[in-house]
């Protein structure tokens, strides 16, 4: 009876598991047989940003334990049989521990665990090792649904094989190891990208100006060490960023590196965007539209700022560039994180628990990719190029 | 070469005391200068493609230091080095494509090739992967890195050739240069004609009883004006008169001679007028890869009374005009300060100007250019046609390689 988006992931979501409006965050919902099947996860609590807040050292105790019994209570779920022989080789269990580094990106992750695949693999032709790739991927991609940028690297990966296979080597072998060597210099990759977009985005900054930031993203920061390195005098405004703090978690790195911080609740942008010069934001995952997914509150900022006319510029790597158009902002596959809210819920009052939101790209002025400074207009046609 | 280095002097010199009017004019000069450079220039027999880049390069940093406003000299240097990278690139698969040919008739040759250690990849995927270097970075090349195998079949096949090959390559010394000269005397020829081109497209967008505005002086707007009108389309035009150089003046003088119904109004009164017009029309001084305009001084104002009116307002610019660069402070690092002789006299202010003890003293701000954000542009016409703000990336990518973005 309430009015809804006309979203069809949202449709397919309230088709699989009824959920009656009383409930309460403590208890996960009762998995039913087809998403147990297809999802060995079925806690809806978004596992990507379980490790984001793993990462920034923010999970409460109550998390931590019901994240444990989840792992606890489908342990066999978490084994992909690989079809050469059933040796218990998990690519999950490969993932989750190279995602666990706080320095690594989501994508840098999957990617690794997909060379560790391969290198477990005995396949002996270039179309086996693609199968048996496109299974752990496949694996992948549905054990973490909300993971866009595990997705995108996934599909990137995947599409780099088949093309490395289309080409002459005469040898299995050196094809095979070809393609190892690149997955593991992608981490290479990963940090040239960062540094790249640090040093693009140098021009943007100038003397004396207030910057205001969203989220604790690491290649935005890298962009402010690069910046006050080359003894830039500027003030960084860190949104709060609740409930994952990572505004307080951003505030002290910066101050560590002796740049002028102030910390703002979330209310407060509004309040302080006449004094602000831009706005600096990560992504999650930029999307066709040029829009962007990124930390929830990041579309309200981009609002606020648009309506002042201050420029918001968005700094992300270009791996993140997925094949998603959202139309709206329940157009996402759900990623909910529990909330805490320092007192107890009342029973019967339901909380908006999504992790995450959509920016569209009229708000956005420019984005900082390692393929250079892009309006938004430009990610559709990278991401024609690479798919075509 | 002296000869050539004094001639690059005298530009750079003309280029300093802003001696050269006008970005077509600049463009032009520029582009003879560099085709001199390079037709003097002795290239070695191994990658002359790259002695040339290095060349023109040098000459290049020299001109855009001269004049770091005028961003038509940066434009036309980047042009040439595209030229001179595709030129190299199109020999270099044409000369894949006849090695291919030569291999495949002697099994010998093949023999040797494959034994230098030579990784064994076809013709087919060496030109890809060159062609990937002249290409802008994207994520299809993300994951292959660094496609040093461009250069290896070059010296390659300089390693394992007969004497006839030998022959070839000194004539493909020859070729390089010549289609490089070809190709920069096409560029020249396209500046020439750029109005033209961009004149032919007047009759779709002016209509019968149309009101124009335009701001200041610009030969590629009289131009297109007076194209619509040999076309028949009567129409009337208002000029802004663009102070303090009062160029709008002449403009309005030549559109009365060729015939057009012209009134003249103040820039103050472009915000009064703007509900009466239809279209509002002016030429750039260049365009930036967002889409934004560095123009005359007044035209953003122009731009905000259109959006706000919901007038078009399109911007007239040859390619030449098109500038790779991402502007992050238009208004002070593009821009130019002219004389303040221009607004006032200096006999009556004397006193003012003096920064004596105690009064304070008077300073005058006297902006050559302005910037236009590319959300108050509704259409560019350039001489390829018309395109939306948020297309100009791609033009972009067609004239100019990533590698020359920073020089």
């Amino acid at each position: 009876m309430w009015r809804s988006s006309a979203s069809f992931i949202l449709d397919k979501h309230q088709n699989n598991k009824p959920i009656s409006l009383t409930h309460s965050i403590d208890s996960p919902p009762p998995p039913s047989a087809s998403m147990a099947d297809e999802n060995p996860n079925p806690n809806p609590i978004s596992a990507y940003y379980q490790t984001r807040a793993a990462h920034h050292g923010i999970v409460t105790s109550e998390w931590l334990e019901q994240a444990q019994a989840a792992v606890r209570r489908y342990p066999d779920h978490d084994y992909s049989v690989s079809p050469v022989s059933g040796r218990p080789f998990s690519v999950i269990e490969e993932f989750n521990n190279w995602r666990q580094q706080p320095d690594l990106a989501e994508a840098v992750a999957a990617i690794r665990a997909l060379a560790a695949v391969i290198r477990a693999s005995e396949a002996t032709t270039m179309m086996e090792l693609e199968i048996e790739l496109k299974k752990a991927s496949d694996t992948l991609k549905s054990w973490d649904t909300t993971s866009i940028s595990l997705t995108a690297g996934c599909d990137l990966f995947m599409r780099y094989v088949t093309r490395t296979s289309a080409l002459e080597f005469e040898d299995f072998n050196s094809a095979k190891s070809r393609v190892l060597e690149r997955a593991e210099k992608f981490g290479e990759i990963s940090c040239r990208a960062r540094r790249i977009i640090a040093i693009l985005s140098q021009d943007f900054i100038f003397d004396g100006c207030t910057i205001l930031v969203h989220g604790f993203s690491r290649v935005v920061f890298e962009i402010l060490k690069t910046s006050a390195q080359n003894k830039k005098v500027f003030r960084v405004l860190c949104s709060e960023g609740r409930p994952d703090k990572t505004g307080v978690l951003l505030a002290k790195e910066l101050a560590k590196l002796d740049i002028p911080v102030k910390l703002l609740i979330d209310s407060a942008v509004a309040y302080s965007m006449d004094e602000v010069d831009m706005v600096f934001v990560g992504a999650d995952g930029v999307v066709e539209s040029g829009g962007i997914i990124n930390m929830m509150g990041t579309y309200q900022i981009a609002l606020v700022a648009h309506s002042m006319n201050k420029p918001v510029y968005v700094a992300a790597e270009s791996y993140k560039f997925a094949r998603l158009y959202p139309l709206d902002q329940k157009d996402l596959e759900p990623a909910l994180r529990p909330i805490d809210f320092s007192v107890p819920v009342p029973p019967k009052v339901e909380v908006e628990r999504s992790a995450r939101d959509y920016t569209p790209p009229q708000y956005l002025t420019l984005l900082f990719t390692d393929l250079g400074v892009l309006t938004p207009s430009v990610v559709s046609d990278e991401l024609i190029q690479l798919y075509l | 070469m002296p000869d050539v280095q004094s001639t690059v002097v005298e530009f750079v010199n003309k280029l300093r005391k802003r001696k050269i009017e006008g970005s077509q004019a600049t463009a032009k000069c520029t582009v003879e200068l560099l085709r001199s450079v390079i037709s003097y220039q002795r290239v070695p027999h191994a990658n002359q493609a790259a002695a040339l880049i290095d060349a023109v390069k040098a000459v290049g940093q020299q001109l855009v230091a001269a004049n770091p406003v005028e961003l038509a000299v940066g434009n036309v240097v980047r042009r040439v080095l595209h030229i001179i990278r595709e030129e190299d690139l199109s020999l270099t698969t044409a000369a894949m494509a006849g090695l291919d040919l030569l291999d495949a008739s002697d099994d010998d040759d093949v023999d040797n090739c494959k034994g230098i250690g030579y990784p064994a990849m076809s013709a087919a995927v060496v030109a890809a992967a060159a062609r990937s270097t002249l290409r802008p970075p994207s994520l299809q090349t993300l994951l292959e890195g660094t496609p040093e195998s461009a250069t290896v079949p070059y010296t390659s096949s300089s390693g394992a050739d007969s004497e006839s090959k030998t022959a070839d390559k000194s004539s493909l010394t020859r070729k390089l240069k010549h289609d490089v000269i070809e190709g920069v005397n096409q560029l020249i020829h396209e500046i020439a004609g750029c109005h033209e081109q961009i004149a032919e497209q007047a009759i779709e967008h002016i209509h019968q009883n149309e009101v124009i505005l335009t701001l200041g002086s610009s030969r590629t707007v009289l131009e297109f004006l007076c194209a619509a009108k040999e076309k028949k389309r009567s129409f009337r035009v208002f000029v802004a008169e663009g102070a303090p150089r009062y160029q709008g003046h002449l403009l309005a003088k030549e559109l009365v001679a060729r015939g057009l119904q012209t009134t003249v109004i103040t820039d103050s009164a472009v915000f009064a007028m703007i509900s009466r017009v239809n279209m509002v029309i002016i030429g750039a001084h260049a365009v930036m890869a967002n889409g934004g305009v560095i123009g005359p001084v007044g035209v953003n104002m122009a731009a905000l009374a259109a959006k706000k009116h919901a007038v078009p307002f399109v911007v007239l610019a040859g390619s030449h005009k098109l500038c790779p660069l991402y502007p992050h402070n238009p208004e002070v690092l593009l821009n130019e300060l002219r004389s303040p002789s221009e607004l006032l006299d200096f006999g009556e202010f004397s006193d003012c100007l003096d920064s004596g003890a105690g009064s304070g003293s008077l300073q005058v701000v006297n902006p050559t250019f302005d910037y236009v954000p590319p959300n108050l542009v509704s259409l560019f016409i350039t001489d390829t046609g018309g395109h939306n703000p948020s297309y100009m990336y791609r033009l972009i990518a067609d004239y100019y390689s990533a590698d020359d973005l920073v020089m």
